[in-house]
Protein backbone atom coordinates (compact mmCIF):
# COMPACT_ATOMS: atom_id res chain seq x y z
CA UNK A 1 0.00 0.00 0.00
CA UNK A 2 2.72 2.27 0.79
CA UNK A 3 4.68 1.30 -2.21
CA UNK A 4 1.40 2.30 -4.36
CA UNK A 5 1.26 6.06 -2.53
CA UNK A 6 4.97 6.26 -3.27
CA UNK A 7 5.30 5.31 -6.60
CA UNK A 8 2.55 7.62 -7.97
CA UNK A 9 3.54 10.68 -5.37
CA UNK A 10 3.23 12.87 -8.27
CA UNK A 11 -1.00 12.87 -9.32
CA UNK A 12 -1.45 13.27 -5.24
CA UNK A 13 0.19 16.24 -5.67
CA UNK A 14 -1.62 17.34 -8.46
CA UNK A 15 -4.82 16.37 -6.85
CA UNK A 16 -4.27 18.56 -3.67
CA UNK A 17 -3.28 21.45 -6.09
CA UNK A 18 -6.10 21.08 -8.52
CA UNK A 19 -8.57 20.92 -5.27
CA UNK A 20 -7.45 24.01 -3.66
CA UNK A 21 -7.79 25.81 -6.89
CA UNK A 22 -11.30 24.44 -7.19
CA UNK A 23 -12.66 25.77 -4.07
CA UNK A 24 -10.99 29.13 -4.43
CA UNK A 25 -12.50 29.32 -7.34
CA UNK A 26 -16.15 27.93 -5.96
CA UNK A 27 -16.15 28.98 -2.62
CA UNK A 28 -14.33 32.09 -2.28
CA UNK A 29 -16.54 35.31 -2.84
CA UNK A 30 -13.61 37.34 -4.43
CA UNK A 31 -13.27 37.86 -7.73
CA UNK A 32 -9.62 38.01 -7.18
CA UNK A 33 -9.50 34.87 -5.39
CA UNK A 34 -11.38 33.11 -7.85
CA UNK A 35 -9.18 34.23 -10.73
CA UNK A 36 -6.10 32.91 -8.57
CA UNK A 37 -8.02 29.81 -8.01
CA UNK A 38 -8.33 29.57 -11.80
CA UNK A 39 -4.25 29.82 -12.36
CA UNK A 40 -3.64 27.41 -9.71
CA UNK A 41 -6.13 24.98 -11.51
CA UNK A 42 -4.25 25.96 -14.87
CA UNK A 43 -0.79 25.02 -12.83
CA UNK A 44 -2.07 21.45 -11.56
CA UNK A 45 -2.95 20.43 -15.13
CA UNK A 46 0.20 21.81 -16.41
CA UNK A 47 2.25 20.33 -13.80
CA UNK A 48 0.35 16.81 -14.59
CA UNK A 49 1.06 17.30 -17.89
CA UNK A 50 4.76 17.78 -18.12
CA UNK A 51 5.24 15.00 -15.52
CA UNK A 52 3.75 12.38 -17.96
CA UNK A 53 6.70 12.66 -20.30
CA UNK A 54 9.15 11.87 -17.43
CA UNK A 55 11.16 8.33 -18.34
CA UNK A 56 13.22 6.96 -15.47
CA UNK A 57 16.63 5.41 -16.49
CA UNK A 58 19.06 8.57 -17.69
CA UNK A 59 16.66 9.67 -19.78
CA UNK A 60 17.25 13.78 -20.46
CA UNK A 61 16.07 16.87 -21.75
CA UNK A 62 14.47 16.33 -25.31
CA UNK A 63 17.53 18.37 -27.15
CA UNK A 64 19.46 16.12 -29.62
CA UNK A 65 23.06 16.11 -28.35
CA UNK A 66 26.18 15.63 -30.55
CA UNK A 67 27.04 17.08 -33.90
CA UNK A 68 23.05 17.76 -35.42
CA UNK A 69 24.89 18.45 -39.34
CA UNK A 70 26.65 14.85 -39.25
CA UNK A 71 22.88 13.21 -38.33
CA UNK A 72 20.89 15.23 -40.66
CA UNK A 73 19.32 12.69 -42.94
CA UNK A 74 20.76 9.75 -41.56
CA UNK A 75 19.79 10.34 -37.82
CA UNK A 76 17.36 7.00 -37.94
CA UNK A 77 19.92 4.49 -36.50
CA UNK A 78 21.40 7.18 -34.68
CA UNK A 79 18.88 8.28 -32.00
CA UNK A 80 17.58 6.20 -28.99
CA UNK A 81 14.32 7.03 -27.56
CA UNK A 82 14.56 5.94 -24.40
CA UNK A 83 17.34 8.43 -23.80
CA UNK A 84 15.39 11.54 -24.03
CA UNK A 85 12.12 12.20 -22.29
CA UNK A 86 8.60 12.76 -24.51
CA UNK A 87 9.01 16.39 -25.99
CA UNK A 88 4.81 16.06 -27.02
CA UNK A 89 3.51 16.77 -23.37
CA UNK A 90 6.09 19.88 -23.15
CA UNK A 91 4.76 21.11 -26.84
CA UNK A 92 1.03 20.76 -25.33
CA UNK A 93 2.03 22.70 -22.18
CA UNK A 94 3.60 25.54 -24.09
CA UNK A 95 0.01 26.19 -25.79
CA UNK A 96 -1.72 25.85 -22.59
CA UNK A 97 0.78 28.20 -20.82
CA UNK A 98 -0.21 31.44 -23.36
CA UNK A 99 -3.93 30.61 -23.73
CA UNK A 100 -3.84 30.69 -19.95
CA UNK A 101 -1.33 34.34 -20.07
CA UNK A 102 -4.48 35.72 -22.29
CA UNK A 103 -7.16 34.41 -20.09
CA UNK A 104 -5.85 35.88 -17.32
CA UNK A 105 -4.69 38.82 -19.15
CA UNK A 106 -8.44 39.48 -20.15
CA UNK A 107 -10.00 38.30 -16.58
CA UNK A 108 -8.18 41.38 -14.82
CA UNK A 109 -9.57 43.54 -17.85
CA UNK A 110 -12.61 42.63 -17.11
CA UNK A 111 -12.06 43.10 -12.82
CA UNK A 112 -10.83 46.51 -13.37
CA UNK A 113 -14.18 47.02 -15.43
CA UNK A 114 -16.37 45.90 -12.70
CA UNK A 115 -14.56 47.73 -10.08
CA UNK A 116 -14.92 51.12 -11.88
CA UNK A 117 -18.37 50.15 -11.83
CA UNK A 118 -19.55 48.82 -8.53
CA UNK A 119 -15.87 49.84 -6.23
CA UNK A 120 -16.26 46.43 -4.92
CA UNK A 121 -14.77 43.19 -6.10
CA UNK A 122 -16.96 40.92 -3.50
CA UNK A 123 -19.74 38.99 -5.51
CA UNK A 124 -22.24 39.20 -2.17
CA UNK A 125 -22.22 43.14 -2.65
CA UNK A 126 -22.15 43.32 -6.25
CA UNK A 127 -24.63 40.92 -6.08
CA UNK A 128 -26.95 43.56 -3.48
CA UNK A 129 -25.99 46.47 -5.63
CA UNK A 130 -27.44 45.01 -8.79
CA UNK A 131 -30.66 43.91 -6.88
CA UNK A 132 -31.03 47.17 -5.42
CA UNK A 133 -30.48 49.37 -8.55
CA UNK A 134 -31.95 46.71 -11.06
CA UNK A 135 -28.77 46.84 -13.18
CA UNK B 1 -22.18 28.29 0.20
CA UNK B 2 -18.94 26.85 1.62
CA UNK B 3 -20.80 23.49 2.15
CA UNK B 4 -21.89 23.36 -1.53
CA UNK B 5 -18.20 24.46 -2.11
CA UNK B 6 -16.76 21.53 0.57
CA UNK B 7 -19.21 18.90 -1.01
CA UNK B 8 -18.06 19.82 -4.86
CA UNK B 9 -14.44 19.38 -4.02
CA UNK B 10 -14.78 15.71 -2.37
CA UNK B 11 -16.77 14.59 -4.96
CA UNK B 12 -14.53 15.68 -7.43
CA UNK B 13 -11.27 14.65 -4.64
CA UNK B 14 -12.83 10.82 -4.63
CA UNK B 15 -13.25 11.01 -8.41
CA UNK B 16 -9.64 11.97 -8.87
CA UNK B 17 -8.34 9.76 -6.60
CA UNK B 18 -10.06 6.94 -8.26
CA UNK B 19 -8.90 7.82 -11.56
CA UNK B 20 -5.28 7.75 -10.70
CA UNK B 21 -5.36 4.31 -10.15
CA UNK B 22 -5.18 3.21 -13.96
CA UNK B 23 -2.27 6.11 -14.34
CA UNK B 24 1.08 4.88 -14.65
CA UNK B 25 3.97 5.08 -12.02
CA UNK B 26 6.62 8.00 -12.09
CA UNK B 27 9.09 7.86 -14.93
CA UNK B 28 7.40 4.56 -16.45
CA UNK B 29 9.21 4.53 -19.90
CA UNK B 30 6.94 2.32 -21.47
CA UNK B 31 3.75 4.10 -19.74
CA UNK B 32 1.07 4.96 -22.79
CA UNK B 33 2.45 8.42 -23.10
CA UNK B 34 5.65 7.25 -23.96
CA UNK B 35 5.30 4.36 -26.52
CA UNK B 36 2.23 5.50 -28.68
CA UNK B 37 3.47 8.21 -31.19
CA UNK B 38 6.23 10.12 -29.24
CA UNK B 39 9.18 7.54 -30.48
CA UNK B 40 8.46 8.63 -33.78
CA UNK B 41 8.81 11.83 -33.30
CA UNK B 42 11.98 11.41 -31.07
CA UNK B 43 13.26 9.32 -33.85
CA UNK B 44 12.29 11.54 -36.72
CA UNK B 45 12.57 15.03 -35.72
CA UNK B 46 16.02 15.98 -36.64
CA UNK B 47 16.33 14.27 -39.98
CA UNK B 48 12.99 15.64 -41.28
CA UNK B 49 13.33 19.61 -39.66
CA UNK B 50 16.93 19.41 -38.74
CA UNK B 51 16.17 20.76 -35.49
CA UNK B 52 18.21 19.62 -32.66
CA UNK B 53 15.68 20.65 -30.04
CA UNK B 54 12.71 18.27 -30.67
CA UNK B 55 10.46 20.92 -28.55
CA UNK B 56 10.73 23.71 -31.14
CA UNK B 57 10.67 21.22 -34.10
CA UNK B 58 7.11 20.03 -33.22
CA UNK B 59 5.81 23.34 -32.37
CA UNK B 60 7.34 25.17 -35.18
CA UNK B 61 7.72 22.51 -37.72
CA UNK B 62 4.66 20.07 -37.17
CA UNK B 63 2.14 22.09 -35.10
CA UNK B 64 3.29 25.46 -36.88
CA UNK B 65 -0.63 26.43 -37.93
CA UNK B 66 -1.57 25.15 -33.95
CA UNK B 67 1.36 28.37 -33.33
CA UNK B 68 0.24 30.94 -35.90
CA UNK B 69 -3.69 30.53 -33.88
CA UNK B 70 -1.69 31.33 -30.57
CA UNK B 71 -0.49 34.31 -32.11
CA UNK B 72 -3.95 34.87 -32.92
CA UNK B 73 -5.22 33.74 -29.72
CA UNK B 74 -2.64 36.83 -28.00
CA UNK B 75 -3.28 39.26 -30.58
CA UNK B 76 -6.80 38.94 -29.73
CA UNK B 77 -6.62 39.26 -26.10
CA UNK B 78 -4.49 41.85 -26.19
CA UNK B 79 -6.88 43.98 -28.61
CA UNK B 80 -9.63 43.07 -26.05
CA UNK B 81 -7.63 44.43 -22.98
CA UNK B 82 -7.03 47.50 -25.20
CA UNK B 83 -10.76 48.06 -26.09
CA UNK B 84 -11.72 47.30 -22.44
CA UNK B 85 -8.97 49.77 -20.80
CA UNK B 86 -8.96 52.74 -23.33
CA UNK B 87 -9.90 55.85 -22.40
CA UNK B 88 -13.53 57.11 -23.52
CA UNK B 89 -13.42 59.94 -26.38
CA UNK B 90 -15.54 63.06 -25.40
CA UNK B 91 -19.41 62.52 -26.28
CA UNK B 92 -18.63 58.77 -26.23
CA UNK B 93 -21.37 56.77 -24.03
CA UNK B 94 -19.98 54.54 -21.29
Amino acid sequence: MLEYIISKYNFWVYVILLLIGLYAMVGKKNLVKKLIGMNIFQSAVILFYVSIGVKKGGATVPIFLGNAHAAHGHGHAIIDVASYINPLPHVLMLTAIVVSIATTGVALAVLILIFRRYKTLELDEIMKIRKETGV
Amino acid sequence: MKVIAIAIILLTGGLLIYGVEDMPGWGDPDSPASSHVSPKYIKEALGKTATPNMVTAVLGDYRGYDTMGETAVIFTAGIGCILMLRKKRKGEGD
